[in-house]
């Protein structure tokens, strides 16, 4: 018996050591013909197809990249396999990859913040010497952190741009129209009346520290500060931050803090009246109970107006480690053809291309985006730092003590400064 | 002379043969336990940062890794929001899982289906549970605030006020993880010996005599058990943290390894945060140790 069972255990074990070499052995034959790469894609439909593996952040952003996925495929002869992510597990998973000398994405979606880090230590692939160049339709703003001494980088591909999403009815119960919503105090007017009525006024992203310094800096723009100067030193501690600090305390006191989910909900439904939101969140038609506007950037009526949109643009580029460098750029420049581009608005697409923008047809189907093409226009990137991750972590962390009470304007300030200048040096 | 060697020679024989059966599990421990352990003191020695590294090579910097998080006032505090966490979730979870364990254990009839449903909420992953409570509290469509404001009480924006994110948390944990405890000593419920009952029935101990006399004596080594075994896991607590409150509001639920994460994970700072990784590595030992003592002694 006891030898019927040893027998039978080595079958299976020489089974499984069979099938698994078996497995291998493909495996390694069409890693081969994937590292032939731009030839073996451009072959012909004879050869094995070139597998191309793709890191996005989930979401609408790579949704509409995957609709254009089976055109590409069948026209190249790839398939490509598509990663969806939240936006840290992104970082960490192209970060992670870069370490290694072959990489397994071919291309990956970056959020603009990350690009100093990126483009310092290596990790992206320069497009310029792979032969790609923006074309003049996509909105110059939008490029500007693309580029890394005149080399290209990354090209714009989802424009996502802060603004403000309000509940219609919400605000014209307070008695504005949308085209009267010219500065921060008239926001305010409208969530206290929100509040009086029963309602929440003002919803915020308190979830994490990323979110509450996201959604504040378009409010810090409007009072002309921002979080560092030219030469890269912290300015927290500053008048207009202290200024912007207390008007947005007094404008979450009219609500609370919620999640992205609940914070949509929220503003349609009415339940909640306004908050910082991204187009890529909510798509309002002529029958939606909330819209968006762009914020006008001034602080208080007859103030200057300074820029304030601020950009969560999706770009895309290829990793420098890509065992399809050619491949990936292929993909790239058709994902930002014009036409592809236009083709993705139908799902929610918001292409950093003003022939998209401000097409007559999707300007009659989608007006809102209008006032998406004019915040592109004119949006600032979050700052294009090596640190922003440890930057936004502790200004979020002594933020989130200001909201709850825990620490004074000033203090909070203060300490945030000290801390981001022993981080920056 | 011959005599005297034939036993020796076979003993040193058995010795090896021993030693040659047990260098497998030493090599798979050393490389799966031993190796990573150092890989991370190693680097909680030096400012390596994952893309950073690929530019220029980690330096080793002594002890600054150290005196910068035992010098950060935020360390301190989620080392404070850790031990406190898992004091109460210990406690808690310890009491309803016994008493748990006691009244499937005193069923007539049912037992069974009764095990199955209490353990039920410790077989669904964290993920899950913890996105099913963010539904049910969500101050928009949550039933809980619904529930509460229809019967004139107060609600709450749970996990984003300073008051009840702590305790929402400890009370998902213990929602979660009773179940755990009232399995393992369930088990051990039920081989306590039903002659120990009927002779403390004869000498007329009642139901919290014998509860205190014969059952927690019999499955102490049970209980210490399942202290160490949930003192360690909720001391890691990371999950429900991240995606509930992500250490706010004000650091309230801030524990040790969201703030490592927050720190030293998120930015790729893994010197930073092996330095973290140790001090808790070496804090949960401290805390284990005085129930493996127990147990063992």
């Amino acid at each position: 018996m006891k030898k019927l069972v040893a027998f039978l255990l080595a079958l299976v074990m020489a089974l499984s050591l069979a099938a698994c070499g078996g497995n291998g052995g493909s495996s390694g034959g069409s890693g081969d013909t994937g590292s032939s790469g731009g030839s073996s894609g451009d072959a012909g439909s004879s050869a094995a197809p070139t597998k191309l593996t793709l890191i996005l952040r989930a979401g609408t952003y790579a949704d509409v990249i995957k609709e254009c996925l089976p055109a590409f495929e069948a026209e190249n002869n790839v398939t490509c396999e598509v990663q969806e992510l939240s936006e840290s597990d992104l970082y960490s998973g192209i970060a992670l990859d870069a370490i290694n000398k072959e990489g397994t994405y071919d291309l990956c979606m970056v959020d603009g913040s990350w690009m100093a880090e990126f483009t310092e230590n290596g990790v992206l692939a320069n497009l310029t010497e792979l032969g790609y160049a923006l074309d003049e339709d996509v909105i110059p703003a939008t490029t500007a952190i693309c580029y890394v001494d005149d080399q290209l980088y990354l090209a714009p591909y989802y424009g996502n741009v802060t603004v403000l999403m309000y509940n219609k009815a919400n605000v014209e119960a307070a008695g504005y129209a949308p085209d009267q919503i010219r500065s921060l105090d008239d926001l305010l007017a409208i969530c206290k009346s929100a509040q009086e009525s029963g309602k929440k006024g003002f919803i915020y992203r308190g979830d994490n520290q990323n979110n509450l310094v996201v959604d504040f800096l378009p409010i810090l723009l409007s009072f002309g500060g921002w979080v560092i100067d030219e030469a890269n030193k912290p300015t927290v501690n500053t008048e207009e931050f202290k200024a912007a600090m207390n008007c947005y305390l007094e404008l979450i006191a009219t609500g609370e803090a919620q999640v992205k989910d609940d914070l949509i909900a929220s503003v349609d439904t009415g339940a909640g009246t306004m908050g910082i939101g991204w187009p890529g969140w909510y798509t309002p038609t002529a029958d939606s109970t909330a819209d968006y506007i762009a914020l006008s950037g001034a602080a208080s009526a007859g103030a200057e107006a300074y820029n304030s949109n601020v950009y969560g643009i999706w770009t895309i580029g290829v990793p420098n480690n890509s065992q399809h460098k050619d491949l990936g750029v292929k993909l790239l420049s058709y994902l930002m053809d014009a036409e592809v581009q236009k083709g993705t608005v139908p799902s929610g697409g918001v292409p950093c291309r003003y022939s998209s923008l401000q097409d007559a047809e999707v300007l009659a189907a989608y007006p809102q985006y209008e006032v998406v093409c004019q915040a592109l226009e004119s949006g600032m990137y979050r700052p294009v730092i090596a640190e922003w991750t440890q930057f936004y972590t502790i200004l979020g962390t002594e933020m989130d003590n200001i909201v709850n009470g825990v620490k004074t304007v000033d203090q909070g300030l203060a300490d945030a400064q000290a801390n981001l200048e022993q981080l920056m040096g | 002379m011959r005599k005297n060697r034939l036993p020796h020679t076979a003993e040193s024989s058995a010795r090896r043969f021993g030693a040659g059966m047990i260098s497998p599990t030493i090599l798979v421990l050393l490389v799966m336990t031993a190796y990573p352990l150092l890989f991370t003191l190693f680097y909680s020695f030096t400012d390596y940062n994952l893309l950073r590294n690929l530019q220029k090579p980690a330096s080793f910097i002594a002890l600054g890794n150290y005196t910068k998080l035992l010098s950060d006032a935020y360390f301190r505090q989620a080392i404070l929001n850790t031990v406190k966490f898992t004091l109460l979730a210990v406690i808690f979870e310890m009491l309803i899982g016994f008493a748990m364990a006691l009244l499937v254990n005193s069923l007539t009839r049912g037992q069974k289906v009764m095990r199955t449903l209490l353990l039920l909420p410790y077989l669904l992953p964290t993920v899950t549970v913890a996105l099913s409570w963010r539904m049910m509290l969500s101050p928009n469509y949550g039933i809980v605030n619904q529930v509460m404001e229809t019967l004139n009480l107060p609600v709450f924006n749970w996990f984003s006020d300073m008051r009840t994110a702590f305790g929402m948390l400890l009370l998902i944990d213990v929602w979660q993880s009773a179940p755990f405890v009232f399995l393992l000593l369930y088990a051990a419920l039920q081989s306590v010996p039903q002659t120990q009952y009927e002779a403390a029935r004869i000498d007329g101990a009642g139901a919290v005599k014998s509860l205190f006399y014969v059952t927690i004596p019999n499955i102490k080594n049970s209980l210490a058990l399942c202290a160490l075994l949930r003192t360690i896991d909720s001391f890691r607590l990371f999950d429900k943290v991240n995606l509930l409150t992500g250490g706010g509001p004000a650091n309230t639920t801030s524990t040790i390894t969201q703030y490592l994460y927050n720190y030293g994970i998120k930015s790729l700072d893994f010197g930073f945060g092996s330095a973290g990784a140790i001090v808790m590595t070496v804090l949960v030992l401290i805390l284990s140790s005085l129930y493996i003592k127990r147990a063992m002694g």
